[in-house]
């Protein structure tokens, strides 16, 4: 559904205004009665309320007109040279119902050439026309180019501003989607682990092959959405992304884990809060040496994720024996 | 006693009813209304009356010729360009853009007073036009729109073609009456489907487009 914003027609607005009453962000409450589209969100809650009917909800983006087909156009446009003729005669015929025909004439005219392809100010085919008013009919004497300059420029901008619009809420369907296949992908996983435990083999396969395909989706759409740089800039998104976790994400959700009581929690937060600091210290570290060709190693903690660059002992985060780490 | 159905409005007039409170007594055969009777919601003449028995047809049924589509669509006259600017006016009204509805009409106005003036203008030379509208070009036009499906055209074509056979009437009985037709009554137009009412008042609703009486407006002498 595209998006909608309220418009107040004057001829039918009564003043009952209960439009002022509903409105949650004031945008009806002007001096001169236009409703404030910036302000307006789109609810409808004032035209629902409104008791004479004077309030419409308009999209912000008319769909195209349905495509016509050449023999209508033809069509249409004889009758509308036509029309046009009898406009013409009339309007040098004396009295007045010379001057209702005159006036009948350009009505129908204009509703046969709206069919023909212009319902919409906004349309290509008005653009064209106006362009090419510009291009054929400028010499002609006072001839309103300003007005045609403004028109093609107001219409220029809408159209930014609508392809701009799709063009971010795309961006935003695409991370969402790379969020919501990131997750699957972790949760198939998890669900896959506890199949084998049970000994529930196939399960198990199954969640394991439908993890990796959530992955294949999540990279595919993380692509698209054009949010890989090149490997310094990676890095040092990786450094702010780990920092922010770090520093003021998880410790707040120690704290609240803490103040319900919830345990396991506590400890996983935790376990990720100081791994975290361990990440966003080696991602600096890889930046700092990119240009490095000696080879490093890394051996990760299969318990709290905690990455060592050798063995250690035992894990400094969580304990674990040393030689339960994985080397990379 | 049958009756009669107004092609235009859907108005029936029943020979058994009459019209008593326009002084036509029940039981008046159509054929004893006056020739110069009009559809009292609409006006329109005798001729747009059909029999209710035979099916209301709405254009001969002539072989209909279809014209050949060109890739060359002719280039707008200024008047046509005027018709298209004041179109996209509306357009903007409708879409409540004030600034852009101005800039349209101030265009609109431009190329109306550019276009060239007709020459030798007379009554009879929009009849012709006219005829030629009623019996090849709603035909043809019909005929292609319904094979597109196309419905937005087919709906400006009923409209448009109901009001055109309105104006022939009218033009017809000015013809024959002169001035007199229009002493002491009103010549209202309908804004949105053009239909042109001559009567004290504007109907309720439009009989052609259903629009209510405020969209009429009034036409006052040159
Ligand atoms: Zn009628
Ligand atoms: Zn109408």
């Amino acid at each position: 559904m595209s998006k909608k914003y309220a418009v107040r027609n004057l001829r039918l607005c009564t003043k009952d205004c209960l439009c002022l009453y509903v409105c949650p962000t004031g945008a009806t409450d002007t001096e001169n009665s236009v409703i404030d589209a910036a302000k307006c969100n789109g609810c409808g809650d004032c035209a629902d309320a409104c008791p004479s009917g004077a309030i419409s909800m308009v999209p912000e983006v008319y769909p195209p007109q349905q495509p016509k087909t050449e023999a209508v156009l033809r069509a249409m446009n004889e009758l509308l040279r036509s029309k046009s003729r009898q406009e013409q005669i009339a309007a040098e015929l004396p009295g007045k119902l010379a001057k209702a025909i005159e006036k009948s004439n350009r009505i129908m005219a204009e509703d046969l050439i709206r069919e023909a392809g212009y319902m919409l100010p906004q349309s290509e085919n008005t653009r064209d026309f106006l362009q090419s008013l510009l291009l054929q009919r400028q010499q002609m004497e006072g001839f309103p180019k300003e007005a045609v300059e403004k028109l093609i420029k107001a219409f220029n901008q809408n159209n930014k501003e609508d392809k701009n619009m799709n063009e971010n809420k795309t961006i935003d369907n695409l991370m969402e989607a790379f969020a919501g296949e990131s997750q699957a992908n972790r949760k198939y996983l998890a669900y896959s682990k506890k199949a084998e435990k049970e000994g529930k083999i196939n399960a198990a396969k199954l969640f394991k092959a439908a993890s990796d395909a959530e992955t294949l989706h999540a990279l595919k759409h993380f692509e698209v959405a054009g949010k890989i740089s090149s490997t310094a800039d990676n890095l040092k998104d990786a450094v702010a992304g780990e920092t922010h976790e770090f520093q003021d994400m998880y410790p707040d959700f120690v704290k609240q884990a803490e103040a319900e009581g919830n345990k396991a929690a506590v400890m996983s937060f935790t376990f990720a809060m100081k791994a975290e600091e361990v990440h966003a210290r080696l991602y600096q570290e890889a930046l700092d040496n990119l240009n490095e060709t000696e080879e490093v190693f890394y051996y990760l903690c299969p318990v709290c994720g905690n990455i060592e660059k050798f063995i250690p002992e035992k894990c400094s985060i969580c304990g674990v024996s040393g030689d339960k780490f994985i080397k990379y | 006693m049958g009756k009669y159905v107004c092609s235009v409005c859907g108005y029936t007039y029943d020979e058994a009813k009459g019209i008593p409170e326009s002084g036509i007594a029940p039981a008046t055969a159509w054929e004893d209304l006056p020739e110069d009777w009009v559809c009292p919601l609409c006006g329109a003449d005798k001729t747009q009356f059909q029999h209710q028995s035979t099916p209301i047809a709405s254009a001969p049924k002539d072989p209909v010729v279809l014209v050949e589509p060109s890739s060359d669509l002719r280039e707008l006259s200024p008047l046509e360009i005027s018709i298209l600017c004041s179109n996209l006016a509306r357009g903007c009204e409708k879409q409540y853009q004030p600034e852009e509805a101005a800039l349209f009409s101030e265009l609109a106005g431009y190329f109306k007073a550019v276009a060239a003036s007709a020459a030798n203008p007379d009554f009879d030379k929009l009849l012709a036009l006219i005829d030629q509208d009623l019996s090849e070009g709603y035909p043809g036009a019909n005929a292609v729109s319904a094979e597109a499906k196309d419905r937005g055209a087919l709906r400006a074509l009923v409209w448009s073609e109901k009001v055109t056979r309105v104006l022939k009437s009218l033009i017809t009985r000015y013809q024959k009456l002169g001035d007199a037709m229009l002493e002491n009554t009103g010549v209202y137009v309908c804004t949105i489907c053009g239909f042109i009412y001559i009567g004290n008042a504007a109907p309720e609703i439009c009989p052609v487009c259903k629009v209510p009486n405020w969209k009429f407006e009034k036409v006052e002498g040159r």
